[in-house]
């Protein structure tokens, strides 16, 4: 390789080596994400069944819940589409603290609040009533004092989502994260007449 | 080989160490090589080229692993690499957070490569504000050296005819993207400037090295050697001139001396089999970073030198310096909300800096003295960091983090601390490290010099994300931990009175003249700019004077 700037070739070569060499099995919902393609990813396939290794089948069904509302499917997919709860239960398996105790203590302040203000349990409410509970404290600027505990697990949920989805493939395609591709020359800004910025094309999104 | 006599030892294959073997062997000189750990594969070693979901835990590292990393760069990507062995102690009062990397090539796997150049202004400090001392030594003199280690290693600027920033010999810069031009419009407005930085990556092939290909990971290794560092750079060519005997996995100890005090060799503790050791050279130079490097000397003891070999002066561990990090301020561009993604980040590199503006005319017209530089960060990044500035959940929350995504920003200030009688390293009394070696103990804090210059920067920054159109979203409550830039200088500091000094103005011990230092434990102060290029830049002048004075001893100690 000395004296010669890299052909894509051979870049596209480095990165499937590395992605041979990370010999990670995956999950049943992550496994897709961690095949390798370039070009466009190849739609999933067909989903297995996955079994909580940390949490209770019931803890496991309420945590895919909640980050399924927090990150939900809309015109991309969503944090149940990346196996987020998979990654949480994971994580919590292999010694993260605060996703165990927390998180446990966490799943019974939310079912106790469900019992007192929909009596049910937070996985058998509807969708509407789900989002209504939340919504008491996934805003701070709204959330009441007595709600420190709710307010506290949501963010505790909602870190590790947002951690889950935003490392998985669905969750780099959603950002377009633009590394770990080649690039020739260092890329440089395209709006040559606009350099405070001002006058860009109205936003996508 | 027991009793063969290296014409040099080399304590150290970083930046100073791996100048030092290369320069060494292509003289023909008889090398023998010591590191701490062992050498990498860059095949197997480097996972910079894996996504977030190719780890088992997706980079953010197995949470039982996790709580014994030291700083960002020891992370699941790296693992295995960063030193967790080797023990060091705080004074009370003190911190400071230490990564070392001991692997065959030091820091120079994995640092930052902004490379500017010392200046005058730097070298004549002391005349010109009449704080600490001058360096021993001109610009003009160690100007050339810059220029060979610049052709060696391949630096990519332009020319900015800047009074703190002497321009050298560039490659062609890395491109301006979108946030470097609205803060380059910004910078205007309000008399900071804004310009590309003195980056050791290269933007075309070099020296038998490939071209940048801009996978954004450098600092988790290059695995084709695309930035300067020892093993891709220096130690092959070494290798290959049949005069290098590298060993790996052993912790120098001592200096041994002869009976007139000189050096006459190394002892070393081999960490496999935890075994001392004992090699011989008639010269040996220390380049195991600064508080490594006067943790030897002050280890050194001997009936010649009872307070550590050439330490005479009493200097050595004395005048620890370091630079102060800490993010000034953060914010986003409105400008930018709801954009494509833009590869911002593939460099994963200082593409622009804010180089030292103060006290360039008067050296006192501002409250502190001396100066400060300040590097930008920004744009779309692996993870959205900044989630928790949103609020709520659901579709809303999921479209704002996108909207986000091109426009986070933030800066980062490098602000030397000034000499201090509170900073320095001595040997832990009470404390070994798992080999018997007694450990380096740290008493440090921030001097009020240092402090002003983060309230000033973090005004500065403040105005000038604000003439740039962004939203501003405050600094950090306080800088990092000190050490934390591993920018670590002064211990062995040269000079020309041998009372106040270690070394003199060649690295060369003034007390024993074949022991050489070539790290960056020799700078008299810790300047605003980063310290490898001119480890690299002194260390190259350092050991073509101990050549010449192996030469002139002929078979003879140097």
């Amino acid at each position: 390789m000395a004296n010669q700037g890299l052909d894509r070739r051979t870049v596209l070569e480095m990165l499937a080596k590395a992605a041979a060499a990370s010999q990670f099995p995956g999950f049943s919902r992550w496994a897709f994400g961690a095949e390798q393609q370039h070009g466009e990813s190849s739609p999933s396939r067909p989903q297995q069944h996955y079994t909580p290794i940390y949490f209770s089948q019931p803890q496991y069904q309420t945590i895919e819940i909640l980050t399924d509302l927090i990150i939900p499917a809309d015109e991309t997919p969503g944090a149940k589409e990346a196996g987020v709860s998979e990654f949480i239960d994971f994580m919590a398996a292999h010694g993260e603290n605060e996703l165990r105790q927390p998180m446990r203590k966490g799943l019974v302040w939310l079912d106790a609040a469900s019992m007192k203000t929909h009596g049910s349990v937070f996985a058998r409410l509807t969708r509407e009533q789900q989002v209504a509970l939340l919504k008491t404290v996934g805003y701070p600027s709204h959330a009441a004092p007595v709600d420190a505990e709710g307010r506290t697990f949501f963010k505790l949920i909602r870190r590790y989502t947002t951690m889950g989805y935003y490392t998985s493939r669905i969750g780099l395609k959603e950002l377009d994260f633009p590394g770990l591709r080649l690039y020739t020359q260092s890329p440089a800004c395209p709006h040559t007449t606009d350099p405070e910025h001002l006058h860009l094309p109205p936003p996508r999104i | 080989m027991a009793n063969q006599i290296y014409d040099v030892i080399v304590i150290g294959t970083g930046a100073g160490g791996g100048m030092a073997i290369h320069t060494l062997c292509q003289a023909g000189a008889k090398v023998c090589a010591l590191n701490g750990s062992r050498r990498l594969d860059p095949s197997k070693d480097f996972r910079n080229h894996r996504k977030p979901y190719d780890m088992p835990f997706r980079g953010f590292g197995e949470p039982e692993k996790r709580r014994h990393w030291i700083g960002y760069m020891d992370n699941e990507y790296t693992e295995g690499i960063w030193e967790h062995d080797i023990a060091f102690t705080t004074a009370p009062g003190t911190e400071w957070t230490w990564r070392r990397c001991f692997a065959v090539g030091g820091k120079t796997n994995f640092w930052g490569r902004s490379s500017a150049r010392f200046a005058e202004i730097d070298f004549r400090a002391a005349t010109r504000d009449g704080y600490d001392v001058d360096w021993p030594l001109s610009y003009e003199e160690i100007a050339p050296y810059y220029s060979r280690v610049e052709r060696m290693i391949g630096v990519a600027s332009t020319v900015q005819n800047r009074p703190s920033n002497p321009d050298g010999e560039y490659l062609p810069p890395m491109n301006f993207r979108c946030i470097d031009r609205i803060l380059e419009s910004g910078s205007h407005k309000v008399g900071i400037p804004y310009l590309p930085d003195r980056i050791a990556q290269l933007t075309v092939p070099h020296a038998g090295h490939p071209s940048c290909h801009y996978c954004a990971n450098c600092t988790d290794g290059c695995d084709v050697g695309a930035f300067f560092s020892t093993p891709w750079f220096f130690l092959p060519s070494a290798e290959k001139s049949g005069n290098l005997e590298l060993r790996t996995n052993v912790l120098a100890k001592n200096i041994l001396v002869d009976e007139n005090g000189r050096a006459k060799g190394v002892a070393y503790v081999d960490r496999n089999t935890k075994q001392e050791v004992e090699v011989y050279g008639k010269a040996v130079v220390i380049a195991a970073s600064c508080i490594e490097s006067a943790r030897i000397i002050l280890n050194s003891k001997s009936r010649h030198w009872p307070d550590g070999i050439a330490n005479s002066s009493g200097q050595a561990g004395r005048n620890l310096c370091d630079h102060l990090y800490g993010t000034t301020a953060r914010g986003y561009f409105p400008q930018l909300l709801g954009q494509p993604s833009f590869p911002d980040n593939v460099s994963s590199s200082t593409v622009a800096w804010m180089p030292r503006w103060q006290n360039l005319n008067n050296p006192r017209e501002e409250k502190f003295i001396r100066g400060y530089s300040v590097y930008p960060d920004g744009g779309c990044s692996e993870f959205p960091w900044y989630f928790d500035q949103i609020e709520g959940f659901g579709r809303e929350y999921k479209r704002e983090i996108k909207r986000r995504y091109p426009t986070p920003i933030s800066f980062y200030i490098q602000a030397p601390t000034q000499r201090s009688d509170k900073n320095f390293v001595d040997i832990d009394p009470q404390v070994k490290d798992m080999y018997g070696i007694p450990t380096a103990r740290l008493h440090f804090e921030w001097d009020p010099n240092t402090l002003l210059m983060w309230e000033h920067g973090k005004h500065g920054c403040e105005q000038l994300l604000r003439a740039s159109g962004a939203e501003y979203l405050g600094s950090a409550p306080e800088p990092d931990m000190p050490g934390t830039s591993l920018h670590e200088t002064g211990t062995l500091r040269m000079g020309n009175d041998p009372k106040k000094f270690v070394t003199n103005r060649f690295g060369q011990t003034h007390d024993v003249p074949n022991l050489y230092i070539c790290d960056a434990s020799v700078f008299p102060n810790c300047t605003d700019k980063t310290t490898t290029i001119s480890i690299l830049a002194f260390s190259l002048r350092t050991t073509e004077h101990l050549i010449d004075n192996l030469k002139k001893m002929g078979g003879k100690s140097a």
